[in-house]
């Protein structure tokens, strides 16, 4: 960040230039270039705990890593000057020249690790909570009606889809998919019905394999398990739609599940479902994928409701105690909201700007 | 006794208590290198998603595996619908031999490649006809969900007719007759749903996805959720 004060002489014809070398003599890259009226401490974009805002200096940031790269960047001594420009006459200020180094903290994102400490504490607070007495959790009708799905497709003797969709393994809704296959599996086991598991990506299949064959295992029928259970079919989008809906459309499954990462096959695969005649339940956190997947299924589950699914399917109080810190977190910004839209109105009405900034500064990402 | 006491707790480190604590130092180091901007840091996340590529190639393969094998009992066992499964190698083939005697270019100095025609009139047709039938899918779900069975599904409907009468010409024209008194456009309409209902409603989604997804992290990282490797 290079900073130097305000001049009167700073008017909207004079130009200033960034300039930037590696070199000890010449070598100078044209970093920057603005009108000298412009660019204060105040168009600087960051909080007021990590950044003293002044409109007497310029300030201005260069991105050496535009430049040099990010290897060459970090370390290494620099040379700047600022060439301030008018009437085709320019004044070269003082070379100034400074060595690079990394920051160990981002102070600017304090305001989120605040946060992140907070969830943290009411996480182990709910944690140690569930271990002395139980919590009431709400209904889940869509969770409540696997057991009538399953139940079904013994019934009709016919199999079981379970789709976890196009995510990979670092997508938290493939990963909560994978643990509701588990307790579905584990069902599917009890009952001696049937479940089949199309794949898109190998790693998610990898680690489904091992949820299936230890879910089996846990219903006491290891032999039952089978290795085709879990298949790859492709890595490409519109193949893996194509594949399952012929699976579906040939096998007539009597009840097919749709949980995790989605896109624009959802509604490929979904609908080929509904005319199939199974029963659909879905869950995805892809928020533009919900409504193909309210109107073609017979449950959905809304995203947060996702990531709940394992626990309230498990029953195991540690996991449950888990969906009362997501309680906890609603509650949290809830009431952020509010007080915000409050203290912010009230600053704007009296215009209190740099009060109604830091709450602003409160509540943003940087 | 003794050795078996010491064998389970061998196991218990190897397949639980070594996992465990992988999980938990790669997690808190993922998640701090949100805060620290250090060279270090910038360094491991870099390394990490090598080391997820190398590990997905790998996977990949795998992966190919599976799917060549499933489908070689398929038709060897000659279950039903055995023939499709032929589709598979000869799709793979189609692509892949082509890939070769290109040398993996799609396209050189002299025009397409066999690789180039393949991917353009095989692979890329394929894909846009599978897109293209979402078309007919979206007017067989619209059909659906107008049948109006609760009072969601008739928000739904409302909010669904607004926006169609308000994308096409007609739709504006008997607007302005029947409700032009309103004074309010369609169009007025239509962007107060989308700005306003529509917003809060995705954000209310977002907000509680955010949180789960958090709180999912946490359980991963700190033990709590260890479905993934089997009860103890």
């Amino acid at each position: 960040m290079l900073k130097w004060n305000v001049r009167p002489a700073d008017t909207p014809d004079v130009t200033y230039q960034i300039y930037v070398s590696s070199m000890e003599t010449g070598g100078w890259i044209k970093a920057d270039e603005f009108a000298a009226d412009a660019r204060t401490g105040k168009d600087i974009d960051l909080p007021f705990w990590a950044w003293e805002v002044s409109a007497k200096e310029h300030a201005v940031k260069v991105e050496l890593s535009n430049f040099y790269g990010s290897a060459q960047s970090t370390g290494a001594l620099f040379h700047f000057k600022v060439t301030a420009v008018k009437d085709n006459n320019s004044y070269d200020s003082q070379v100034v020249s400074a060595k690079t180094v990394s920051n160990w903290f981002r102070l600017d994102r304090v305001n989120n690790l605040v946060l992140l400490i907070v969830i943290i504490i009411i996480f182990f607070w709910a944690v140690s909570h569930a271990k002395r007495k139980g919590l009431f959790i709400r209904r889940i009708a869509g969770l409540d009606a696997i057991d009538e799905a399953i139940g079904r497709a013994t019934e009709m003797g016919k199999p079981i889809y379970y789709v976890p969709g196009i995510g990979g393994m670092s997508s938290i809704s493939t990963i909560a998919s994978a643990f509701i296959l588990g307790e579905v599996s584990k069902k599917v086991a009890q009952y001696d019905s049937q479940i089949k598991v199309p794949h898109y990506d190998p790693i998610v299949m990898t680690v489904c394999k091992e949820v299936v064959k230890q879910a089996f295992l846990e219903a006491g029928r290891p032999d039952s398990y089978r290795e085709d259970i879990n298949q790859f079919i492709s890595q490409d989008q519109f193949s893996y739609a194509a594949s399952v809906d012929g699976m579906i459309s040939r096998e007539k499954p009597a009840a097919v599940f749709f949980m995790g990462y989605f896109m624009a096959e959802s509604l490929l695969m979904a609908e080929v479902g509904a005319t199939s005649g199974a029963i659909q339940i879905a869950g995805t956190d892809v928020e533009s994928q919900l409504p193909f997947f309210f109107t073609a299924c017979d449950y959905t589950l809304i995203g947060e409701e996702l990531y709940a699914a394992g626990a309230y399917l498990s029953k195991e109080p540690m996991l449950l105690s888990a969906l009362k810190v997501q309680d906890f977190g609603k509650l949290l910004v809830m009431v952020s909201v509010f007080f915000g839209i409050i203290l912010v109105a009230i600053g704007a009405k009296l215009h209190w700007d740099p009060f109604v900034e830091g709450i602003l500064n409160l509540f943003k990402a940087y | 006794m003794a050795l078996s006491t010491l064998v389970k707790k061998y196991m218990k480190l190897i397949k639980k208590q070594i996992p465990l604590a992988i999980v938990f130092i790669f997690g808190v180091l993922t998640l701090a290198s949100y805060y620290v901007p250090h060279k270090i840091s910038v360094n491991y996340i870099e390394m990490m998603n090598k080391w997820e590529n190398i590990v997905a190639a790998f996977a990949f393969l795998l992966g190919l595996f599976s799917l060549f094998f499933s489908h070689y009992h398929k038709i060897s066992r000659k279950v039903d619908g055995w023939g499709y499964s032929i589709f598979v190698f000869v799709g793979f083939l189609a692509m892949v031999i082509p890939a070769f005697m290109s040398e993996g270019k799609q396209s050189t100095p002299a025009g397409a490649t066999l690789l180039g025609w393949a991917f353009r009139y095989i692979y890329n047709a394929l894909s846009a006809t599978m897109f293209a039938v979402l078309a007919f899918y979206i007017v067989s779900t619209a059909y659906r969900s107008f049948r109006i069975k609760s009072l969601q599904a008739f928000v739904l409907f409302v909010a669904a007719f607004l926006l169609i009468l308000g994308k096409v010409p007609l739709g504006q024209i008997i607007w302005d007759s029947v409700l032009g008194w309103t004074g309010a456009g369609v169009d007025q309409v239509i962007e107060w749903v989308m700005s306003v209902p529509a917003v809060a409603g995705k954000r209310g989604i977002m907000i509680g996805i955010s949180i789960g997804a958090i709180v999912t992290s946490f359980k991963i990282i700190f033990g709590i959720e260890r479905q993934y490797m089997g009860k103890d």
